[in-house]
C-alpha cells in the first residue's frame, strides 16, 4: 500500500485533466444523452398516469439520478489499460514500487471530479425545469452509499479485467463495448428493470450488468420491495468480489505473458 | 571485495510470434488455425556486474539487447536461466526493489505531456517516498549538473526531444537509484546534446557511485562512458571485458593508409590485402594483424610510397564489422 503515492497521483491526474476540462465536459454531455432518452420517452409515456407503477415525475427523478449514478461508476480508464499493454506503455507503471493499479483508481478518482463539475448542474438545472417526483427515506439514502460504491467497484473491476484480456488479444477493446451494451440493455438504462417483461428481468437480476448502474437508483427511489433489495445487495457484492478476483488472476497471469513492446 | 550486484546465468528467453503467409487465403486460414513460431531472443547469457560499474551493451538491432535489459528490470518474465539484481529475482518486482533500480527509455517518456516536469517530479517523490528535504537537495544537484532550472515549469509538450531527456534523466534518479538501466538515452539528439548528457552521466556515475548498463547504437556514448563492453549478438554473448580490447580480440586486423608518389601507375597488390577506400593515389588496406608487419615492408619495397601508416581500425569499424559477419573471428 501506498496512500502518499496514490494521492499525488490523483492530485497529478486532476491537473492534467483540468487542462483539457471542456473535452471531459463534452465526454460528460455524451454519456447524458442515451439516459436522457429515455427519460423523455418513459416520462411522456407515462402522462398523468402510470408505467410499472412510476409516475412522470418518478420517471425523472429516476432518470436524473442514473445519469448521476452512471457517471459516478462509468470506469474510462479501462479503456486505455488494453492501450497501455498493447503499446508496451504500461512499462512505466511496472516499474514503480506501487501496483499499476494505483494509476487507474487515480485516473478514476480525478475524473469523477472533472465530470461532476460538468454534470451536477447540468443535473440540478434540468430537475428545476422537468420537476421530479420521489421521497428519499433515510434508510434508503443510507443504503445508497454501500450500493453506489459497490456498482462503482464491480464496474471498474469488472471493465479492468475484461481491458486485460489484451494481454492474449490485440482488441480487448470488443468486450468493453460489450459490456456496454448488455448495461445500456439491462442495466436500468433503456428502462427501469421493474419494466422489463419476465424472462429480461429474470436475467437482469442474475448477470452483473444491472448492478453496475441501474440497482444503486432503484435503492434510493425505494421502489424494491425488502426481499429484492437484499438479495441485490448480496448479488452485487458477490459480483464484486468475483470481479476483484477475475482481475487478480488475469493481472497475476497476464504479467507473465507481457512482451513490453517497444524501447 | 566488490560487490557483485547484477548476476545473469544462462539467461534465454523465447517468445511466440504468429507466422502467417501473405494474402486474403492465408488471412482466412489464420481465422480458424494460428500458427506461432518460437523466437530465441536471448540464448544463454551469462555475466556479472560489479557495484559502481558502467557497462554498455551493444549489439545489432534485434541482438537481444532490450529484451535483456528488460528483464533485468524486471519488465519480463525469462524463459529459464536465473538473473539476481541487488539479491533480487526482477520479474517478482517487489517494492522493495523497484524502488532501488531505474530505467530510462530514450523512446518511451515517463512524463505526463500536459503538465510541467516539476509535477512529475513531485508525484515520483511521493511515490518512492522520498522526504522533502531530500527531494529538493537531489533536485537541486540534478538541476544544477543539467543546467535546466528554466525547464522546471515548462509543459513538457512544449520541450525539445534534448529538454525531455534531462528531465527523464530527473525522474530516473531523484529517487537515488542504485542500479540504472539506459536504453537508448541519446537516441536522435544532436551531437552537442548527446556530448551533455554523456558529461552528465559520467559525472553522476562518479559523484553517486550508481551501476549503470546501458545500450546504444551511437559508439560515441559507448566509447565515452563504458571502461566495459558486453557484446551480443543474435541472442548471444559474442564478447565480455574491457573497450580497448575489443578491437584486438575480436578485429584481427589493421588498417594500412598508403599515399603514393605523384602519376605512380595503377599499383600492384597483394592478395592478403583488402582495399577499404581508394581515392586520389591515396588508399586504405585491410589486412590481418599478423601479416601487418611482412605486408608493409612488401609496399615499401614495391611501391612509390609516399607516406604510409598503420593504424588499428576505429571502433565503429570493428563492431560494423561484427554485426556483419555475425561471429567473432578470433
Amino acid at each position: 500500500m501506498n496512500p502518499r503515492g496514490g494521492w499525488a497521483l490523483i492530485k497529478r491526474t486532476w491537473a492534467s485533466w483540468m487542462q483539457h476540462r471542456s473535452f471531459f465536459f463534452l465526454l460528460a454531455f455524451g454519456w447524458m444523452i442515451p439516459p436522457l432518452i429515455y427519460l423523455f420517452v418513459w416520462s411522456t409515456a407515462a402522462g398523468g398516469e402510470t408505467v410499472g407503477g412510476l409516475t412522470r415525475g418518478e420517471f425523472v427523478a429516476y432518470y436524473l439520478i442514473l445519469i448521476l449514478v452512471n457517471q459516478l461508476t462509468y470506469a474510462q480508464t479501462n479503456w486505455t489499460v488494453g492501450d497501455l499493454i498493447r503499446d508496451g506503455s504500461m512499462n512505466v507503471w511496472l516499474l514503480r514500487p506501487m501496483s499499476p493499479i494505483y494509476n487507474a483508481l487515480s485516473t478514476e478518482i480525478a475524473g469523477k471530479v472533472v465530470y461532476m463539475l460538468f454534470t451536477a448542474p447540468v443535473a440540478l438545472v434540468l430537475a428545476i425545469f422537468l420537476r421530479p417526483e420521489a421521497t428519499f427515506s433515510l434508510g434508503n439514502t443510507l443504503l445508497f452509499i454501500p450500493s453506489l460504491l459497490f456498482a462503482w467497484a464491480l464496474r471498474f473491476f469488472w471493465g479492468y479485467w475484461l481491458a486485460l484480456l489484451a494481454y492474449w488479444t490485440t482488441r480487448a477493446q470488443a468486450f468493453l463495448s460489450l459490456q456496454d451494451s448488455l448495461i445500456f440493455l439491462l442495466g436500468g438504462q433503456v428502462a427501469p428493470m421493474v419494466l422489463l417483461p419476465g424472462s429480461m428481468a429474470w436475467i437482469a437480476r442474475l448477470l452483473p450488468f444491472r448492478y453496475m448502474v441501474g440497482f444503486p437508483v432503484e435503492v434510493l427511489m425505494g421502489i424494491l420491495p425488502s426481499d429484492e433489495l437484499v438479495f441485490g445487495l448480496i448479488a452485487q457484492a458477490g459480483w464484486m468480489v468475483m470481479a476483484m478476483a477475475l482481475y487478480l488472476f488475469l493481472w497475476c497471469i497476464g504479467t507473465r505473458r507481457y512482451e513490453a513492446v517497444g524501447g | 571485495m566488490v560487490e557483485k550486484q547484477i548476476e545473469v546465468r544462462k539467461l534465454t528467453k523465447t517468445f511466440k510470434v504468429p507466422v502467417r503467409a501473405e494474402g486474403f487465403a492465408a488471412s482466412l486460414k489464420s481465422l480458424v488455425q494460428r500458427k506461432y513460431q518460437e523466437v530465441e531472443a536471448v540464448r544463454e547469457i551469462s555475466f556479472d556486474i560489479e557495484a559502481g560499474e558502467v557497462v554498455g551493451f551493444i549489439g545489432p538491432n534485434g541482438a537481444g539487447k532490450t529484451t535483456s535489459l528488460k528483464i533485468l528490470s524486471g519488465l519480463l518474465h525469462p524463459s529459464s536461466g536465473d538473473v539476481r539484481v541487488l539479491g533480487f529475482k526482477p520479474w517478482e518486482r517487489e517494492p522493495a526493489y523497484l524502488s532501488q533500480i531505474s530505467m530510462v527509455l530514450g523512446n518511451k517518456s515517463q512524463l505526463l505531456w500536459d503538465i510541467p516536469p516539476m509535477d512529475t517530479f513531485r508525484v515520483l517523490a511521493e511515490i518512492y517516498r522520498v522526504p522533502e528535504k531530500e527531494f529538493n537537495l537531489i533536485l537541486d544537484e540534478l538541476i544544477d549538473l543539467l543546467d535546466m532550472k528554466a525547464l522546471l515549469t515548462k509543459p513538457v509538450r512544449n520541450m525539445s526531444l534534448g529538454e525531455r531527456m534531462k528531465c527523464e534523466l530527473v525522474a530516473g534518479l531523484l529517487y537515488r537509484p542504485r542500479v540504472m538501466f539506459l536504453d537508448e538515452p541519446t537516441l536522435g539528439l544532436d551531437v552537442s546534446m548527446q556530448g551533455r548528457l554523456r558529461r552528465f552521466l559520467t559525472d553522476y556515475n562518479q559523484r553517486s557511485g550508481v551501476t549503470m548498463m546501458l545500450t546504444s547504437h551511437y559508439m560515441a556514448d559507448v566509447t565515452a562512458l563504458c571502461p566495459r563492453v558486453i557484446l551480443i549478438h543474435r541472442g548471444e554473448l559474442l564478447y565480455d571485458g574491457e573497450l580497448a580490447g575489443l578491437a584486438s580480440k575480436l578485429a584481427p586486423f589493421k588498417l594500412v593508409r598508403l599515399a603514393l608518389e605523384v602519376d605512380s601507375p595503377k599499383p600492384e597488390l597483394p592478395p592478403e590485402a583488402e582495399i577499404v577506400e581508394q581515392e586520389n593515389g591515396r588508399l586504405t588496406l585491410r589486412v590481418a594483424r599478423a601479416e601487418a608487419p611482412k605486408l608493409t615492408a612488401h609496399l615499401l619495397n614495391t611501391l612509390p610510397v609516399a607516406d604510409l601508416s598503420v593504424e588499428d581500425p576505429p571502433i565503429e569499424a570493428v563492431i560494423d564489422q561484427i554485426y556483419q559477419d555475425g561471429e567473432v573471428s578470433a
